[in-house]
Formats: C-alpha cells, sequence, structure tokens
C-alpha cells in the first residue's frame, strides 16, 4: 500500500522548561486508513517520545482523545489524515482548558460540574429489589436517549465561546446529561437539580451559540437539552406564580 | 497534603478576534450586532414621534426623507431580518414538532415563521397604513 507523508504541527508545552506553548513539526507516513491519533502515536514512538496526550479505546467510545485539530475540536481517533491532504495539521490541546503538558488538558472543572449535576437517578423513596425494575416505555426512553450518548469528550466545552469567557457557566455537557436525568420518568431528583441548572451561570448563560452540537462526535444536541431545560424552568416558574400552592412542581 | 501543583498550567485566554476563528461564530456575532440596529433605530423613531406630538410635523417629515435617515433604515431592515430569519431557523432547533413518526425540522419553522411574518406585516400595513 502507498505512503504519504504528513506534516503535523503539535502544540508543546513543557511547565519545566517552557514559559509558553509552541509548535513543533513532525513529518509523519500515512496510509489511507490513518487518523491523527496513528500519527501522534507514530511521533511518540519513533520521533520524539517526550511528545504528551490522552487516548484509550480508538474509537470513539472512551472520549479521551479529543484535540483541535486544524483549529475545529475533534476526537483524533476519528479524524482522517487523507482529509487534510498537502496541508500542514495543526493539534492542538482543546480550548479553554488550561494545559497541563503537550496536548493534555486539566480536566477538574468539567469533572466537578458533572458530579455537581448529580448525574445519577434520584428516588424519594427506593423501592426494594424483589419489586424488580423500573418500567420505562420507549417514548418515554426516546424523550432522554440521546443525551444519554455523551461520551464526555470535552468538545463541546472548547468549541463554547461562552465557556471560554465565563468558566463558571455550567456548560453544555453537563447540562446535556442534567437534562438526561430531568426528562427521565424513572427520576424524581428534579428539585434537586433545577436549582443547580437555573443558577445565573446555568442555563441563561447560555446565549444560542450552538457550536456545542455541531462539534459533538455523538450526536448529542447539548443545545437543544439547554434550551428545553430553560423552557422547563420558565414554565415551572410562571405555574408557581399562578399556582403557588405546588402548581411549579 | 498541598494542593500546590508541581508545575504551572498554562492558561489561556479568548482574544478579541475570536468570532472570526469559525464561520458559524461570526453569523452569531452578527445576530448579536442586530440589536445595535434595532436600539439606534428605536431611538430615532421615538424621536420622530416626539416630533409630530409637539406639532413639529415638517420637522419629521424632513427627517423622515433624509438620506441618510433612509439608508440606516435600510441597514437596520436588513439586519432585522437576518435576525429574525436566523431566530425562525433556531425555533425549528429548539422546538422540533413531532408529527406521528416524523418530527419537524428547523428549514420547516423558518418557512412556517416567514410566511406568519408576511401575513401580519401585510394585515398591519392594510389596517393601519393604507386605511
Amino acid at each position: 500500500m502507498s505512503q504519504d507523508i504528513a506534516t503535523i504541527r503539535v502544540t508543546r508545552y513543557r511547565p519545566e522548561k517552557d514559559g509558553k506553548p509552541y509548535f513543533q513539526d513532525y513529518k509523519v507516513p500515512y496510509r489511507k486508513d490513518m487518523v491523527v491519533l496513528d500519527a501522534l502515536n507514530y511521533i511518540k514512538a519513533h520521533l520524539d517520545g517526550t511528545l504528551t496526550y490522552r487516548w484509550s479505546c480508538r474509537m470513539g467510545v472512551c472520549g479521551s482523545c479529543g484535540a483541535n485539530v486544524d483549529g475545529v475540536p475533534k476526537l483524533t481517533c476519528a479524524s482522517f489524515l487523507h482529509e487534510f491532504k498537502g496541508r500542514t495539521i495543526k493539534v492542538e490541546p482543546l480550548t479553554h482548558f488550561p494545559v497541563i503538558k503537550d496536548l493534555v488538558v486539566n480536566m477538574d472543572d468539567f469533572m466537578h460540574k458533572l458530579v455537581e449535576i448529580k448525574p445519577w437517578i434520584i428516588r424519594e423513596k427506593e423501592s426494594p429489589p424483589e419489586e424488580g425494575e423500573y418500567r420505562q416505555s420507549a417514548e418515554e426512553l426516546e424523550r432522554y436517549d440521546q443525551f444519554s450518548s455523551c461520551i464526555n469528550c470535552m468538545l463541546c466545552y472548547s468549541a463554547c465561546p461562552v465557556y471560554g469567557l465565563n468558566e463558571k457557566f455550567l456548560g453544555p455537557a453537563a447540562t446535556a446529561l442534567a437534562y438526561r436525568y430531568i426528562e427521565d420518568s424513572r427520576d424524581q431528583g428534579k428539585a434537586v437539580r433545577f436549582p443547580i441548572v437555573h443558577e445565573i451561570e446555568g442555563v441563561w448563560e447560555c446565549t444560542l451559540v450552538g457550536e456545542c452540537s455541531v462539534v459533538c462526535p455523538k450526536g448529542v444536541d447539548p443545545m437543544l437539552a439547554i434550551q428545553k431545560t430553560k423552557i422547563l424552568g420558565a414554565t415551572n416558574a410562571l405555574k408557581s406564580l399562578v399556582m403557588p400552592r405546588g402548581g411549579g412542581k | 497534603m498541598s494542593k500546590e501543583k508541581p508545575f504551572p498550567e498554562y492558561k489561556r485566554k479568548l482574544g478579541p478576534g475570536w468570532w472570526l476563528a469559525n464561520s458559524h461564530f461570526t453569523q452569531y456575532m452578527i445576530r448579536e450586532w442586530t440589536s445595535f440596529f434595532v436600539a439606534v433605530f428605536s431611538l430615532i423613531y421615538i424621536y420622530e414621534l416626539s416630533l409630530f406630538a409637539s406639532g413639529a410635523r415638517a420637522d419629521a417629515l424632513n427627517l423622515l426623507k433624509n438620506p441618510g435617515v433612509i439608508a440606516f433604515n435600510v441597514l437596520a431592515l436588513l439586519f432585522t431580518l437576518y435576525h429574525a430569519f436566523t431566530w425562525f431557523y433556531l425555533i425549528g432547533k429548539v422546538q422540533p414538532i413531532k408529527m406521528g413518526k416524523t418530527t419537524s425540522k428547523p428549514w420547516q419553522a423558518l418557512l412556517v415563521n416567514i410566511v406568519l411574518l408576511l401575513i401580519v406585516s401585510f394585515a398591519v400595513i392594510e389596517i393601519l397604513v393604507l386605511r
């Protein structure tokens, strides 16, 4: 099989040596079936063992290998080198997150936000196991199904300028996950999650840029989740106003 | 255990030109800027009304015929239509309507809203202007 040569321009940042990041070019031979992650692995194995980046599954499931490829947040395992033929491929760490080393960013803020929205089914009272599972119809599943496909790759945060301007913003993936549970017929945690997602820096910070939904590699639409959560919140507030005794529940 | 990190992390800030990095961002920012044109149009409109109210009808008509004001109104109309059309499209994305097994597409919401806009606009012109 014939091989072409790709020029990969990678962000390098070694905190013990460098004051700020810089670019380093590498020439990588590639075949048609190779992706950007394969190129990074080639660099690490054959050209420069000091290059640091995250990866795991190589098949778009784990969400570890996100990076800005040619300025767009992408999974490097799903970005084919031949699509950039004739161009230098710029690989940078995900935007808006602090860089720890080379392509590795600090995920702490995102992880805290995920935990904050309580991503598990909350029940007012747990049924004993012998009563069986909580049943759900196909229609009930459909209401939240797409939002449960998130792989926590953080591409949506990297694409979101609102998060870039205000890191307190709850952000796309965490809200999509919160909405996933809010819409789950088995969940009874609305009263717990609503105050979190409806804080000033919750869904109301979103100004509908929409890029989060464009870059999602799993077809999740966080923009939709955020707007649906806004509608639910506004409807609830109106109900509370009209029917103060329990209307907003 | 100390929480201090052994080496400094590199924090990047969003530069003033971030909205030029991507055509979607640029379209978004143009939609945000439409508020400037709407605000200025409203101020001119309120001033015209105040001229009419104070009896300075000739001054008000002169202002309406001013080429600069006409040019600005055309510009404001274009920006307002851009805002309206992009919002109509977003309505379709945010509130898709389920019809049996199919779900409405954003362009359908855009089309329906444009038709409604035309009907309401013609009705307003017919009732308030032509009568």
